[in-house]
């Protein structure tokens, strides 16, 4: 940041954002023809509060508690397009790039993640198997099945500490004369009973090893005998969504539903999920979003006075959350376009940190609204009991965070050795929002190695904030935050340097767990501060450094690192920014985006 | 120091929830641990309860103190009062044994964290999640792997008016219940009801920040409800009070997910193979075409 940039955003910090002017951003096409399918979902979804839309949240938090998806809602949705954003533009569909998909869908999972997993984003989870290895022909199959409003299923594979989604899998032996016998059974399936294909990750060896399993494409109508629908499983989270079991005895699949290469689905889970576990981070922030909006309601409904005090904490310091997710998952989505080779370590962290924190957040939000959060059903104040549920299964708990860790602490000793505090800053677009980037392409993404760009950009950050340390207020707290996030790397460098090797099946030193943890949130802080550097001043309030100081305040509390007193005047600037939002009925993230018109 | 039988399990107070493992008494580090690891997998949750002299020949006598306090060890050396100080130390180390238990691994290789609202966490550890009471000699340590566990112990003998606490603990229902019950029951009716609200609120990590009259429970058996009286929850909620060591009351809460998450908590077996080789191997690969010493 230059001398003049920082005086600049100095100055702003005195302005009242309550009555700022929205500046318009410039974008590119893709994002502007992006944010308007947007703004069409959110217009056809309608008022979310008006208790007689059929897609508002009493409608949606009804249909939940009676366990069925929202037919209604889902139909439109299909007929609106939906299954295109999944489908890349080169065979037809809309999907252009990962972040803007994640914008087109945080309409949806701002009324409902059951909805957006239902009958959204489990579609490209299952299918973008096919995006990264499929042939041509399965690729323009899937094209086709999507765009014509098909749901497609993923099997997984078995993870270590699976839970009920990730545990049992498929095995899939050599069928005399080609192709495969697939066998096994799986109780929890998302859309199993109504999929219109199964992406199977199918053990293909029974070796523990990362040839062990292969991903098949099938076509449940041209099953043969050896299939059998199992019963829906009633959860506690998403009850709506149709969980059910498959059971495959010795079924006949054909040759050519290998996706990929024999022995490549470990690999190929690697690299899709990545673009998975950013676009879950992403599009869940959306959900938080909604109980946000309803805490600031509960605390200002008939209240002609300032919000009391005792709320004034939390209520900002979600807010402060929110942003704070947002960046990194913005950043990350970004990433998946502009640096596909580097980017799997920053999507598992993300993942393993976005959740966690909107988990803390839901806590804080239950002791703002109090009894109110404890009206189930009702649009103003029902989200918080739904999203308490629906979020572990988002996030899928232990296990998912686990599969992380999985993938952080094989690197750890490399990024160490070779990556931080010698790697050169990523370009500014990264940052940068409306700057243009390349189109996600699967075929690009690695799945370990590259370095590790996020924390190169964390020491860059830091060293142009260095002058304005010690000159007081909150342009100084950042930099001290910054400095501190610093420091937390360099004795991470120490410890992860003397890591022993890693190697599968046993765990030398579980200290790697613990150091996954600090990185992550290292990384955490190193995107607020990105994007907090990447504004270009259009909009004041994310230029001003109150809501950066007091996310990487709460990320550097949660290290236990030595934070600085929060500055005067950052609690007041975030919780007018939050009033000003709640008031417009925009939302708490990095867009602000308008409600409906 | 009599303690009542330390080999007896915390007395059921009312009708809890089959769901909870009732505590159990450790007596230091050497456990036995046994009960809690079956309590984990067979209920996904345990609670110890263990008095914090049973802790002190290992504050006093184990060199690896500081390095089994981690990053607590300043704020232990900091404490002035010996016995401050000594039951600080008791407590987290019955922490970190408890949980060590679950993870099978060594004490000394856990971090435990804060979370913002001073709720402890095991770092990088989040298969399972554990909470923290002690009052007079009484420390209990929850653990859960199925979702937020809270723990709170008061002395089973505290008279706690009903007259003065009412309106800062209960709800309408509530104080229509207790209103009508002689007194010396009316007081130990308060107490369990204040230490079940400290659990509850303990568990999502809130504490006294969540108004105690925001929220009640039921008369027949605990469940959670709302102020005007109606369920709060679906039943993912599981609470329960046992008296424990003669003299304590020990309520907990217990939240489930729902996720069915595996019954191994172990800390060896929770990175995936295929995941952690197919990483590993790109990464030695990626190593050998650039080797360090040319960079």
């Amino acid at each position: 940041m230059t001398k003049e940039l920082i005086h600049a955003t100095m100055a702003t910090t005195a302005e009242t954002f309550a009555a700022r002017t929205d500046r318009v951003r410039s974008r590119g096409p893709e994002e502007s023809a992006a944010l308007k399918r947007a703004a069409r979902l959110e217009a056809l979804l309608g008022d979310p509060h008006d208790p007689a839309n059929p897609h508002g949240l009493t409608a949606l938090f009804a249909a939940d508690d009676r366990r069925e998806t929202p037919a209604e809602t889902e139909q439109l949705l299909a007929e609106a397009g939906l299954g295109a954003e999944f489908v890349p533009a080169e065979y037809g569909g809309r999907l252009t790039r990962a972040d803007l998909l994640a914008k087109v869908l945080r309409p949806i999972f701002r009324r409902d993640v059951a909805l957006g997993f239902g009958a959204g984003i489990t579609s490209l989870f299952a299918t973008s198997a096919v995006w990264a290895a499929g042939t041509e022909r399965q690729r323009r199959n899937t094209a086709r099945l999507l765009t014509d409003q098909g749901r497609a299923s993923i099997l997984h594979h078995e993870l270590a500490h699976a839970n009920a989604i990730l545990r049992d899998e498929f095995t899939a032996r050599p069928a005399p004369g080609g192709g495969h016998l697939l066998s096994g059974r799986k109780d929890v399936i998302i859309n199993a009973a109504r999929a219109d294909a199964y992406v199977v990750y199918a053990r293909t060896d029974p070796a523990r090893s990362p040839r062990s399993h292969s991903v098949l494409l099938l076509d449940p109508d041209q099953l043969g005998a050896g299939v059998r629908h199992l019963p829906r499983i009633e959860t506690t989270g998403m009850r709506g969504c149709q969980f059910s079991g498959l059971q495959f005895t010795d079924c006949a699949v054909p040759e050519d539903a290998l996706v990929g290469r024999p022995g490549e689905g470990v690999a190929l889970a690697l690299r899709t999920y990545q673009v998975n576990r950013c676009l879950i981070a992403g599009t869940v922030v959306a959900a938080a979003d909604t109980v946000l909006h309803s805490a600031v309601r509960a605390v200002t409904a008939g209240r002609s006075r300032p919000v009391a005090r005792r709320w004034q904490g939390p209520l900002t310091g979600v807010f402060a959350d929110l942003l704070a997710c947002d960046s990194m998952a913005s950043v990350a989505l970004r990433a998946l376009s502009l640096l596909p080779d580097g980017t799997h370590v920053l999507a598992a962290a993300v993942k393993y940190v976005v959740p966690d924190l909107l988990r803390e957040n839901l806590e804080e939000l239950a002791t703002v609204l109090g009894s109110r959060g404890y009206e189930r059903g009702g649009s103003a104040y029902g989200a918080l009991d739904k999203l308490v549920r629906d979020l572990p299964v988002a996030g899928l708990g232990h296990a998912g965070t686990a599969a992380c860790q999985a993938v952080i602490v094989p690197q750890l000793r490399a990024l160490a050795e070779r990556s931080w505090f010698a790697q050169q800053e990523p370009p500014p677009e990264l940052f940068r929002t409306g700057a243009e980037l390349p189109a996600l392409d699967y075929r690009l993404l690695s799945i370990a190695g590259g370095g590790d760009f996020l924390a190169a950009s964390l020491v860059g950050s830091a060293a142009r904030l260095a002058n304005v340390r010690g000159v007081g207020g909150q342009m100084a707290a950042l930099a001290d935050l910054a400095e501190a996030f610093v420091t937390e790397l360099r004795a991470l460098r120490e410890a992860c340097r003397h890591l022993p090797a890693i190697t599968p099946g046993s765990l030398a030193d579980p200290a790697v767990c613990v150091l996954s943890d600090r990185y992550a949130l290292v990384l955490a802080a190193a995107a607020v501060l990105g994007v907090w550097e990447g504004q270009d001043g259009s909009d004041p309030f994310l230029a001003a450094p109150a809501w950066a100081v007091l996310a990487l305040s709460r990320i550097g509390g949660r290290l236990g690192i030595p934070v600085p007193e929060l500055p005067e005047g950052c609690v007041e600037m975030v919780l007018s920014e939050l009033v000003h939002r709640f008031r417009a009925g925009r939302s708490c993230d990095l867009d602000a985006t308008a409600p409906a018109q | 120091m009599t303690l009542g039988d330390p080999t007896t399990k915390g007395t059921a107070m009312t009708e809890n929830d089959p769901r909870i493992t009732p505590p159990v008494h450790i007596s230091g580090p050497r456990g036995p641990w046994q009960q809690v690891r079956e309590g984990m997998a067979v209920r996904g949750n345990a609670t110890v309860c263990t008095t914090w002299g049973e802790w002190l020949p290992t504050v006093v006598g184990d060199p690896h103190l500081r390095a089994l306090l981690g990053r607590d060890w300043q704020r232990y050396r900091r404490s002035p009062d010996p016995v401050v100080r000594a039951r600080f130390a008791a407590s987290r180390l019955a922490v970190k044994y408890t949980a060590a238990a679950a993870l099978a691994l060594d004490p000394g290789d856990i971090d435990l964290a804060y979370r913002l609202g001073g709720r402890p966490y095991l770092r990088g550890f989040d298969q399972i999640d554990v909470s923290l009471t002690h009052t007079d000699e009484l420390i209990a340590v929850g653990i859960s792997r199925l979702g937020r566990i809270g723990v709170d112990t008061e002395p089973a003998g505290r008279r706690m008016s009903f007259e003065l606490m009412q309106d800062h603990v209960c709800t309408f229902d509530e104080k229509q219940e207790l209103a009508v019950l002689p007194e010396q029951e009316q007081s130990a009716a308060m107490l369990r009801l204040w230490t079940l609200k400290e659990a509850y609120t303990k568990a999502i990590g809130q504490g006294l920040r969540l108004s105690f009259t925001e929220f009640g429970f039921g008369v027949a058996g605990p469940a959670l409800l709302a102020p005007d009286g109606r369920p709060a929850a679906r039943g993912e909620w599981a609470f329960g009070t046992w008296s424990t060591l003669g003299r304590y009351l020990v309520s907990i809460a217990c939240h489930d997910c729902g996720l069915d998450p595996s019954r191994d908590t172990r800390v060896q077996t929770m990175l995936d193979d295929g995941f952690l080789g197919a990483v590993a191997e790109l990464v030695a690969l990626e190593q050998q075409s650039e080797p360090l010493a040319e960079r």
